[in-house]
């Protein structure tokens, strides 16, 4: 049991490893299809401004250092595995855990600009951490939210109160985000005054309107997956028994019917909250949040090449381990998809 | 199967307003042009920035000629807004479908053929799954423009083919499940046994399982698309491509956004219309959705 276990998590890492490097590639040809070039002049660079363009022996240097002058190939295998740099020294790729140099940040490595915190300060206060932090702050709001809502328009789906949150839901995933957002900040900043508009992120109640923005659409998102999923539950016949037992709604409901409601609800969780980072830029960019989502976004519009594939990468692997981590939580709730998956099983 | 409940469909609120508002959006995308009061794409320099008509006794107080009042280069909003409805029920009437079929088409053959097949489409799947959706969608749709002359056809196909490439990843997983269930049933095991041919099964027995799968994907990704496009265009990659100054050849929600991304704190409806007009559209098809959800699911018990 336990050695079954253990081989279909190996097997599962396995596959992780080979859909990561299927990301990377693909990616990697995706981003070098964009035309263009990472020395091209952007609307609101001060250069562009002065009608200044980059000198072309400059441009050969730079693209010789960054390794562009390389087939497309050989970049790819340069950034995964390693190449060697113009003294002839070996340097680790990505497998080293090597993001290599920013091309519009010059002079700072990704990981650097990533991870690396302001002086003396702790991982938590780089771009990363900060992120991160928002992110989680977003789904204990999603989460705390959605799945109590979905409970209690599902415990009397007739009644007026479970429709009007049904509908509320419907209107609050219909909104686009950055509309709210920027309601936010004119009603809650402008109108009322309760909330600065240049927020200060040390201080904790500042970033409730951030996280909240952030956690609308999942939050509605989970609420409806809950509510349909204890929908489909509540007419079983072992939930009738139940309730014929004489046990309380509420223990029926909260032990019967979510209990074996569990699984499409926490399937749904991951790529729900994962889908916050997207999210980032749009509120990162509202609040002047001091993430990596803002990074990302100007990296893929101005072509900075390490910097789209680092945060890439970071995130699809986030995204693949919390696959893996709700396949095996599924496994853990539910006997009968353990029962399928074990070799050996009838 | 039990025939579709239609007395119950008439009596639902949720189904009369979902037909209303597409009745309605459907009718103003048809008659943009005898609706709009003005030309939606003309700038008069003299008109900018022109607030609603009901503003008055500001320092610009609004005309009644411009009812939602004008933007920065002098366009009607009002104008702008209809013709916006031609763009996205465009988007929504190609995009979804072509991502369906995609999806449908991988999903059906992945789950009916199994082995070899199913493991390379699942792999395909698995890898654009772990990939940030929008940052996919901006970069298939930054290399189609550039192989595209910046037209507002181009554009829209730019991102019907960024939304299909990333959408159909769902659908192909919802379908797949839903094959793998029926395919383990009796009535299937008895089509092979008597020699029906793959194809036959796939068209005859497979496929009239999981449409309503389908359908409802359909109704919910429809909003999705409009959402998209609004996003996208509030960022500045959207089908008006405003980078390139193509942002005059097309009127769209997206690019309003855009638009009135810079006039916010001047005029905060330029961004609350479109977003109105979005959430209305949005929410009749979710309604709509949810309702035949229901059906499904009192056929179930």
């Amino acid at each position: 049991m336990l050695a079954g276990m253990l081989r279909s998590l190996i097997r599962r890492l396995l596959r992780v490893i080979v859909v990561l490097l299927a990301a990377t590639l693909l990616v990697f040809l995706l981003m070098h299809a964009i035309p263009g070039s990472p020395w091209d002049n952007y609307s609101d660079s001060p250069r562009a401004l002065q009608g200044l363009t980059i000198d072309k022996s400059v441009q050969l240097e730079l693209e010789h250092r960054f390794g562009l002058d390389l087939p497309v190939w050989r970049q790819f295998t340069r950034y995964v595995f390693g190449d060697f740099d113009r003294d002839g020294d070996f340097f680790c790729g990505v497998v080293c855990g090597n993001l290599g140099p920013s091309t519009q940040i010059r002079g700072r490595s990704v990981q650097d600009i990533l991870f690396e915190p302001p002086e003396g300060k702790t991982f938590w206060e780089s771009r990363f951490g900060y992120s991160i932090r928002l992110v989680l702050f977003g789904s204990l709001i999603a989460v705390g939210l959605g799945i109590p809502l979905g409970i209690i328009s599902a415990a009397k789906p007739k009644s007026l109160l479970s429709r009007s949150i049904s509908v509320g839901l419907a209107a609050l995933i219909s909104i686009p985000n950055f509309v709210l957002g920027l309601l936010a900040i004119i009603v809650l900043a402008s109108w009322l005054g309760l909330i600065k508009v240049l927020p200060d992120w040390d201080i904790p109640s500042h970033w409730i309107v951030p996280a909240a923005v952030l956690a609308v659409m999942p939050m509605a998102g989970i609420a409806r997956v809950t509510q349909a999923s204890l929908l489909n539950v509540m007419h079983a016949d072992y939930v009738r028994t139940a309730h014929g037992k004489g046990l309380a709604p509420v223990r029926v409901m909260l032990v019967h019917v979510l209990r074996n409601a569990l699984v499409p609800i926490v399937t749904f969780l991951g790529p729900a909250l994962m889908e916050m980072f997207t999210g980032l830029l749009i509120v990162e960019n509202l609040y002047a949040f001091p993430g990596f989502g803002r990074e990302y976004w100007e990296a893929v519009l101005k072509l900075d090449y390490p910097m789209i594939m680092g945060v890439t990468l970071i995130f699809a692997t986030g995204m693949l381990l919390v696959n893996v981590l709700t396949d095996v939580l599924c496994e853990l709730l539910d006997p009968r998809i353990r029962a399928i998956k074990l070799p050996g099983a009838p | 199967m039990m025939p579709f409940p239609w007395r119950r469909a008439l009596r639902a609120k949720a189904v009369w307003f979902s037909l209303l508002v597409m009745l309605a959006l459907g009718t103003v995308a048809i008659l943009a042009p005898s609706l709009a009061p003005h030309d939606p794409y003309r700038w008069v320099a003299g008109q900018a920035s022109l607030p609603p008509s009901w503003v008055q006794g500001r320092s610009i107080s609004g005309q009644g000629e411009f009812p939602l009042g004008t933007d920065r280069f002098g366009r009607d909003v009002l104008s702008r807004l209809i013709y916006g409805t031609r763009t996205a029920l465009l988007l929504g009437l190609t995009a979804v479908p072509l991502a369906a079929l995609i999806g449908v088409l991988a999903g059906l053959i992945a789950g009916y053929a199994g082995g070899r097949l199913d493991s390379a489409i699942m792999l395909l799947s698995d890898t654009l799954q772990c990939l940030p959706g929008v940052m996919f969608l901006v970069m298939v749709v930054l290399i189609f423009r550039h192989f595209l002359s910046p037209t507002w056809i181009h554009g829209l196909i730019a991102l019907v083919v960024g939304f299909a490439a990333v959408s159909w990843v769902g659908l192909a997983r919802l379908i797949r499940a839903n094959i793998l269930q029926i395919k383990s049933q009796l009535f299937v095991e008895a089509a092979i046994s008597v020699g029906a041919s793959p194809r036959r099964i796939l068209a005859r027995h497979l496929l009239p399982n999981v449409v309503h799968v389908i359908l409802v994907w359909m109704i919910n990704s429809i909003p999705a698309v409009i959402l998209l496009e609004a996003l996208l265009g509030y960022i500045g990659v959207g089908v008006t491509g405003a980078v390139d100054g193509g942002e005059f050849t097309v009127v769209s929600w997206g690019g309003m956004f855009f638009g009135g991304r810079s006039a916010m704190s001047r005029n905060p409806l330029m961004l609350i219309i479109p977003s109105l007009c979005i959430l209305l559209i949005s929410m009749s098809f979710i309604l709509l959705a949810d309702f035949l959800n229901g059906i499904t699911r009192q056929e179930g018990e």
